[in-house]
């Protein structure tokens, strides 16, 4: 859409539209986040790094809510800083995003496990795997979150 | 313009982060 097309929308419609597609790109990021929690479950189960300790019932839960959680924050940071990422992909930027914010994570735990090293221990596997997940979620948001043209709506 | 430890247990771990 070019921007004289744009400028043909009366603005009333364009308000609408402009906080429409955000509040979109928050809900999919929930979503794609949701999707990346049950998805870690998934990976986790054929790895192995890690033998889960709560039900299944249990686990699909907050799997979802702390995928929600991660999915919201990634997105709402992509949508932020997206214009100054050096990539023209978005999923390249996404990815970006997701794995800089679980090294900043990774990072606040080391230092907790320096602190703590009986309570905070380190197991290798899982981190390669955390970081494996990490570009994951990030490819989901990428894939969600394409900027589509903005929808015409008859006033 | 605006427990948790418990819960959320088996997904810190499947993340990569440090935990007990």
């Amino acid at each position: 859409m070019t921007p004289f097309m744009i400028s043909a929308i009366p603005s009333e419609c364009r308000v609408i539209n402009k906080e429409d597609a955000l509040i979109k790109k928050f809900v999919l990021s929930i979503a794609g986040g949701v999707i990346w929690g049950w998805m870690a479950m998934f990976v986790n189960s054929v790895s192995g790094a890690f033998m889960f300790e709560g039900s299944f019932p249990h686990n699909l839960v907050t799997f979802a809510v702390a995928g929600a959680v991660f999915g919201a924050v990634a997105g709402g940071l992509l949508c932020a800083v997206e214009a100054r990422l050096p990539f023209k992909s978005l999923a390249l930027k996404a990815v970006m995003v997701t794995t800089a914010v679980w090294v900043v994570l990774r990072l606040g735990g080391a230092m907790l496990s320096k602190m703590e090293p009986a309570r905070y221990n380190i197991v290798t596997p899982q981190t390669v795997q955390g970081f494996f997940l990490a570009v994951i979620l990030g490819i989901i948001l990428g894939l969600l979150l394409k900027n589509r043209p903005l929808p015409i709506q008859e006033s | 313009l605006l427990g948790a430890h418990d819960t959320f247990h088996d997904f810190r771990h499947t993340i990569g982060m440090p935990c007990h």
